[in-house]
């Protein structure tokens, strides 16, 4: 609240102040009153009316000023009613009574949603639960009658899961806190559990699949982090070149991280794309070759691996290779209350 | 013969599934009163039990619980359920493994027979016909001949013997071996398969190892 402003604010209020001390004075000159009352009564009137204009700038400007800076300064400003004391002006009460019951109309409104949501949630989940039931019926019966459609049948098998699971993480990334757990995992179980599961998938489209010194323990939840690795094995067997294609996966430490690497000799990602890969339904211009893609995967990942608190990039060079690293941290705190 | 419960509701995938272990030398029993299913258990007393965690009138994890209480039967829990504290929570009620849904059925036996192996202590030494196998060591024995096989040979040798006389597909052979973070191709195991036969042929087997194409290999 700004005194200039305030002024202008009242300037009808100090026009009218002037226009009667005119009128006064001038009445007190034409009953000549004596010179020294009328400078007695101008001081009076002047004291008052600057000690009135003050007080009611000051006391207006203590609950203002808190209401515009506390707005401010929250990160989440629609709680700024709760920083504040009622103020005792009658303007302030209307506009803090008005305020409040906006504040409580929103928060119904907005709850109602999150209920919606968390209901969404709950519902996907369940079903993702139920379709599972079937996938593993496919994948079981498949398993019992052997023929040659045998490995095609379950490599479709494989992507109706991967894209079921995918939904499923998308749901967990977006509305959870508390879905993932974090724990002491080893690396190469992991890769080993991930690299079983795209066993076929990788044969069928010869890709050498190599792992080399991941002989690391990390601080992760296992389930969330199997589902980023799959989903970055995937694009590498998706946008993998024609022949002599391999994925790499390795892994080196540092003084307070440890930095896991996959690697591919596939068809690259301009750089025009690379700082957009991560974000929402990005498909680029791999996407636009090979069809079917719906830009989530790496966007769900990162979104992952941020809640989790590792850091995930990608390098990559076009036609030559893609690299993706994901750094986890060493938490010296946890390894000494082990 | 050991003998296998599964408790799972789904009659679809307790069939396919009965299949699966009853081609692999088990004898199976199957879960039908969910309503007194402790009871159920006792009085069939598996040698082990692949439990899902979405069944009726009892949730898994609590029919786990109350089982520990009387019981150690080795439990698998088989479940569609993914999170890492479902995984846990399970764990801590005394599972012995937890796979969840769908899985690789090839997998499955590997994790059975790995408890059962784990119960039974290690076994080291195999043997087929004259052979002696000790795997902790690498070699084939016949009398004063030894040769050594690598970890892949003897991965894949080994799990012919304990499949003697019967059909092994490559597929079999190939989740076995990556399953031990051997991720080779479709090559490398043809190269494994041909050297562990020129081992056998020093050791005076010559053809133990069939080829039946387009299925896999069997050991006579």
């Amino acid at each position: 609240m700004k005194f200039g402003k305030y002024l202008k604010d009242n300037l009808f209020n100090i026009i009218s102040f002037f226009t009667i001390y005119i009128f006064i004075i001038l009445l007190f000159i034409a009953f000549e009153i004596d010179f020294s009352l009328i400078v007695s009564i101008t001081f009076l009137l002047f004291t008052y009316f600057i000690i009135n204009l003050l007080y009611s700038y000051f006391r207006k400007k203590y609950f203002y000023n808190n209401l515009i800076f506390n707005t401010e300064k929250l990160d989440k400003s629609y709680l700024v009613l709760e920083t504040l004391n009622k103020p005792n002006f009658y303007e302030g009460e209307l506009l803090w009574d008005i305020l409040y019951n906006i504040n409580k109309s929103m928060n119904e409104n907005v709850k109602n949603y999150e209920l919606q949501v968390t209901e969404f949630k709950e519902y996907i989940e369940l079903w993702i639960h139920e379709v599972k039931i079937p996938i593993s019926s496919l994948v079981l019966m498949i398993h019992n009658h052997k023929d040659d459609l045998n490995r095609r049948l379950i490599e479709q098998t494989k992507r109706i899961e991967d894209y079921v699971e995918q939904v499923l993480f998308y749901v967990r990334s977006e509305n959870s806190e508390k879905d993932y757990l974090i724990t002491e995992n080893k690396l190469s179980k992991l890769i080993n559990n991930v690299a079983i599961k795209n066993k076929d998938y990788l044969l069928e489209s010869k890709i050498d699949f190599i792992v080399e010194n991941v002989d690391y323990t990390v601080l992760t939840d296992s389930k969330w982090l199997e589902f980023i690795l799959n989903q970055i094995i995937n694009n590498s067997i998706k946008y993998k070149k024609n022949n002599n294609s391999y994925i790499k996966l390795f892994a080196y430490e540092e003084k307070n991280k440890i930095t896991l690497v996959i690697e591919d000799n596939g068809i690259g990602i301009p750089s025009a794309d690379i700082s957009r890969v991560f974000d929402k339904s990005f498909t680029g211009h791999n996407g636009r070759i090979k069809t079917k893609s719906t830009g989530m995967g790496l966007f769900i990942a990162k979104n992952l691996c941020n809640k989790l608190g590792h850091k995930i990039f990608i390098e990559s060079k076009v036609s030559e290779y893609t690299k993706v690293y994901i750094e986890f941290s060493k938490n010296e705190y946890y390894s000494v209350l082990k | 013969m050991k003998n296998i419960m599964i408790i799972e509701d789904d009659e679809i995938i307790c069939n396919e599934l009965t299949n699966i272990l009853e081609n692999s030398g088990y004898k199976v029993s199957v879960l039908t009163n969910f309503k007194d299913s402790l009871e159920e258990i006792k009085k069939v007393s598996p040698d082990l039990i692949l439990l899902d965690i979405n069944i009726p009138y009892i949730n898994g994890e609590l029919l786990l619980q109350n089982l520990r209480k009387t019981s150690t039967i080795p439990v698998i829990m088989v479940t569609s359920r993914n999170s890492e504290s479902d995984e846990v929570l399970s764990m801590s009620y005394g599972a012995d493994d937890y796979i969840t849904k769908p899985y690789n059925p090839t997998i499955l036996l590997l994790r059975i027979n790995a408890i059962f192996k784990r119960i039974n202590g290690y076994i080291d030494n195999l043997t087929y016909k004259n052979l002696n196998i000790d795997i902790g060591k690498g070699t084939v024995t016949n009398g004063n001949d030894e040769v050594l096989l690598t970890k892949n040979e003897m991965l894949i040798f080994s799990y012919l013997v304990n499949h003697h006389n019967q059909m092994v597909t490559r597929d079999e052979l190939m989740t076995l071996l990556w399953n031990n973070s051997e991720f080779i191709n479709d090559n490398a195991l043809t190269v494994n398969i041909s050297r562990l036969r020129t081992k056998l042929k020093e050791l005076g087997y010559d053809n133990a190892i069939e080829t039946r194409k387009g299925y896999g290999y069997i050991l006579l």
